[in-house]
């Protein structure tokens, strides 16, 4: 293979936001990492797990350890999928082998783009980007990517403080940083949840756009499309004019320019 | 005779809850789910400032949830050793295998003395049993004297949160149902007079009582002995007055040793309420003299749930809230729309092992957030387990991808042009292999208040084809 | 026991066993989580006081001498006063069946230690009246010793023992409830007032 690190783009960033996944690329590739997009798995698996459905979502993520074995870093374009992956591919065996510990190796080798940027990249050569934005922004890190992942300190443990997202957007010349009163309350998304409990999905989105916009967000910056997909779905349909990226755009320079 | 405003769990009763519905119809008081949710997310926020005055609190939550797998893995010995110190302390021990037996041995022992007028503190156990019908349909007088028990008992209402009970009613609606049941001046709704009223009218009945039942917060097997704790004291006036005590306890509630009550109470009250301890956690190790003191241990499913490997850390659960307070569903659906006794994310994964078919919808009344795993003060993986409910569901057969979208509401149906988009936006999504009724529904679920992503011109992938040409 | 009882009890104790997940060692000991002892921030009786106004009580400190006196002034207006306590007097206490101290005013007593961590004293009893005042009583008045404040809970377990009286509590403020929308109401069904004497070392 060309290149020891591949880039998974989940199935709906695929279809519905194909420009975060050009920005995630574009920072990648100008901090000189050349990272693959292989074909033939499209998706993790997580949709149909959390939806009761982990054995019909074998195969998928058996497909996933699969097609992303041979490399030695795997970053995940959301902090749900990467989760996902971590949490579940080491119960795959890949290629049907009785002894296998491909899924485990890939667990552990998945991670979440932020993640990476901050942990391995370093904040340091982030800030090489030299990336500018300009106004207040409210940050949503996504439920898993936050106490799955350890993004940042969760509010409710007790831990010294620590932020990555906030870490790498602060090095954004000009970019600055709505207080929310509940900066990590769930979006509301959570998958089926979104269509399987319509009203409460909604009112925790309309409560979370609340909270940004009240603390003078003029736009969101998500670890995680799928939270975004809901919030803006909800603002666009209330026209709240609030636009919304993906902390790669940000560090891309892209976030406005659509 | 106590009658309820919602239907109380009973194992087979067939009728399957649907949290969505309920949660819609909750939502549907915009300004009333504010001030619910508001209301929970203050006692949240007392709690972490409450977990931030110990030092290293995780440590304390870590070894609290050592202590419980530890003494629920060595169930059998604590039981016996707690009934072995409890007997020769001058306690009756009974063991009750169901909620049946459990009201049945409560009766038998009133009965025996002719007792009729009973004052309860706070047991979920007892609720959980259906306790008060039983005993009313009998001929005893139930008081509960918890306050927010007592609130909601006069309403024919069950609790909706376990500690705080009666915290989706406003003063208001206290108010009236003071005015109705016990007489006090129409429109009163400060809260100070609404309880004042309340410790007369049920001063007169711990006076007058001739039996008590409590319940216990912690059960200790090194001593025989019990605690309960409480912020209103009125445990105490029950115990400190009547000749009868019965104490009911869920057999997970047994803890090893004396000095495990220093790890477990320091994390109730700081997890439940924000309180450093409760006003009272009083400790029982014998009858008063010439009283009669029982404790029924209740095992009313808990052995089957400890015999779920995937599922009986829940038992580790010392009935703190926390996971309520903190849950954004549960604060915007309130405890009744769960239809258990225990509502919220442990409801949700202590419930279904009771009957999966009734309370199917319980598991998926979450995101997954983890925000109730990481308050839990005895580290319950509550998301895991909610994850693993939902496998069991399917598997079930209970509930299919079809029924797991909600339905339509009492919001306006979507326009035509909005349902082709939304409908087009998941189609392209590559879900034209969906049923066609799924389709439908995900469609109107989501478009009803959203609007679906814009399509762009060309997928990631195609793009990448074009400009990196594709992959290796 | 009865038969069926004892059926009930073997079904149970059996089905615990058949159920029983692999073992859990009980690992360290438990004195060693987040002790409060050196993180209180400051002396004992000033953690203890705050913690205790914090849960609703009124805090005094002072000397042996000064003991007096100010319990004088907490039962002051008391047309009843219990007491368990080394030279105070109790005052037209009633005398009869444990329900006519649901007139009492106040009771007096002395809690073995106070919890510096969370404001609580410790009263434990073998006796009934004192019990039923705790509860019953308008207002209640303790009187500890500095000498007798711990950190936190570990060390006040460590000290006391739970079975020497049938009852014994760790009392923190006077009775209280929030059940009405979260309104914090002071003499929910116990005393409305909790008074503590710290006497200086």
């Amino acid at each position: 293979m060309a290149s020891s690190v591949a880039l998974f783009v989940p199935c709906y960033v695929d279809q519905f936001f194909p420009h975060v996944a050009i920005a995630a690329l574009t920072v990648l590739e100008r901090l000189g990492i050349k990272a693959d997009v292989p074909e033939g798995a499209a998706c993790c698996g997580q949709p149909a797990a959390n939806a009761g459905f982990a054995r019909e979502g074998h195969s998928t993520i058996a497909r996933f350890v699969d097609v992303y074995a041979p490399y030695e870093r795997i970053i995940v374009l959301s902090g749900s999928c990467a989760v996902h992956v971590k949490q579940h591919a080491g119960e795959v065996a890949a290629h049907g082998r009785k002894v296998d510990t491909a899924g485990a190796g890939v667990a552990e080798r998945t991670t979440e783009l932020c993640a990476f940027l901050h942990d391995v990249v370093g904040v340091d050569r982030i800030s090489g980007l030299a990336a500018t934005y300009s106004g207040r922004v409210a940050v949503h890190i996504g439920c898993h990517a936050l106490r799955g992942l350890g993004l940042a300190r969760p509010s409710e443990l007790q831990v010294g403080p620590f932020d990555k997202v906030r870490a790498l957007l602060g090095a954004v010349r000009g970019l600055e940083f709505a207080d929310l009163a509940r900066p990590d309350e769930c979006c509301g998304f959570g998958g089926t949840f979104a269509v399987g409990e319509p009203a409460v999905s909604t009112k925790m989105g309309r409560d979370k756009l609340r909270d940004a916009t009240t603390h003078g967000a003029r736009a969101v910056v998500s670890t995680d499309m799928s939270c975004l997909m809901h919030l803006d779905g909800l603002a666009r349909r209330e026209r709240m004019g609030l636009p919304m990226y993906h902390v790669a755009e940000v560090l891309a320079g892209t976030a406005g320019a659509r | 005779m106590t009658q309820r405003s919602f239907e109380l769990p009973v194992v087979g009763a067939g009728k399957r809850v649907d949290h969505a519905a309920a949660a819609e119809a909750f939502n549907a008081d915009v300004a009333r789910t504010d001030w619910h949710d508001a209301s929970l997310w203050f006692v949240r926020e007392k709690r972490d400032r409450a977990a931030s005055a110990v030092p290293d609190w995780e440590a304390l939550r870590e070894r609290a949830s050592t202590i419980k797998e530890h003494a629920l893995t060595h169930l059998d010995v604590y039981l016996m050793q707690f009934e072995e110190n409890a007997t020769r302390n001058g306690m009756q021990v009974h063991w009750a295998r169901d909620a049946d037996e459990h009201n049945r041995i409560v009766h038998g022992i009133l009965a025996a003395a002719d007792a009729r007028k009973l004052v309860k503190s706070k047991s979920m156990l007892t609720e959980e049993c259906g306790l008060n019908p039983y005993l009313e349909e009998r001929g005893v007088e139930v008081v509960d004297t918890d306050l927010g028990e007592r609130i909601v008992q006069l309403r024919g209402e069950g609790p909706s949160h376990i500690v705080m009970p009666a915290i989706h009613l406003r003063k208001e609606e206290v108010g009236e149902t003071f005015h109705d049941k016990l007489g006090t001046p129409a429109g009163m709704a400060d809260p100070n007079a609404l309880a004042g009223a309340a410790r007369e009218h049920l001063r007169k009945r711990f006076l007058a009582a001739d039996c008590t039942l409590t319940g216990i917060n912690f059960a200790i097997a090194e001593t025989g002995g019990f605690v309960v704790c409480t912020n209103e004291g009125n445990a105490d006036l029950g115990m400190a007055l009547a000749p009868i005590h019965i104490a009911s306890v869920g057999i997970e509630k047994i803890i090893p040793r004396v000095e495990d009550l220093g790890v477990f109470l320091r994390l109730l009250a700081r997890s439940a309420t924000g309180q450093a301890v409760t006003a009272y956690s009083t400790h029982i190790h014998g009858p008063r003299p010439g009283q009669a003191l029982h404790v029924v241990l209740v095992d009313n499913g808990r052995t089957r749930q400890l015999a779920r490997e995937e599922f009986w850390r829940s038992l580790k659960c010392i009935r703190c809230g926390a996971c309520m307070n903190t849950c954004p569903i549960y604060r915007r659906s309130g405890g009744h729309s769960y239809g258990s006794t225990v509502p919220g994310p442990i409801g949700s994964v202590l419930t279904p092992g009771l009957d999966l078919d009734r309370y199917a919808s319980l598991p998926f009344a979450s995101t997954l957030c983890g925000s109730c795993t990481a308050v839990c003060p005895v580290k319950i993986d509550l998301d895991a387990q909610l994850f693993r409910w939902r496998q069991h569901v399917v598997e079930s057969g209970k509930v299919s991808l079809v029924k797991q979208v909600a339905i339509g509401g009492s919001t306006a149906v979507l326009d035509r042009p909005r349902l082709f988009r939304v409908a087009g936006a998941l189609a392209r999504f590559g879900l034209r292999l969906l049923p066609e009724p799924l389709a439908r529904r995900a469609a109107g679920a989501w478009g009803r208040t959203r609007e679906a992503p814009v399509p762009p011109r060309e997928s990631f992938r195609a793009w990448y084809r074009k400009h990196r040409g594709g992959s290796t | 026991m009865s038969g069926a009882e004892q059926s009930a009890r073997d079904a149970i104790l059996g089905a615990v066993r058949a159920a029983r997940p692999p073992v859990v060692l009980r690992g360290e000991s438990v004195t060693s989580a987040a002790r409060m002892v050196g993180a209180l921030g400051t002396s004992l009786v000033d953690a203890f006081t705050g913690a205790a106004i914090a849960s609703g009580a009124s805090v005094t400190v002072c000397s042996r001498d000064e003991v007096g006196r100010v319990i004088e002034g907490a039962v002051a207006g008391a047309r009843s006063v219990l007491s368990f306590a080394d030279g105070i007097p109790s005052h037209h206490a009633p005398a009869g069946d444990l329900h006519d101290l649901a007139d009492l005013d106040a009771l007096v007593c002395e809690p073995e230690l106070g919890v510096a961590e969370n404001g609580a004293v410790w009263i434990a009893s073998s006796s009934d009246r004192l019990r039923a005042a705790l509860f019953l009583a308008a207002r209640v008045v303790v009187v500890v010793q500095e000498n007798d404040l711990v950190a936190d809970l570990h060390a006040a377990y460590a000290r006391i023992d739970v079975t020497a009286h049938p009852f014994g509590s760790f009392v923190a403020g006077p009775s209280k409830t929030a059940d009405i929308e979260q309104s914090l109401v002071i003499g929910a069904h116990g005393p409305k007032a909790l008074a503590i004497v710290v006497v200086r070392a």
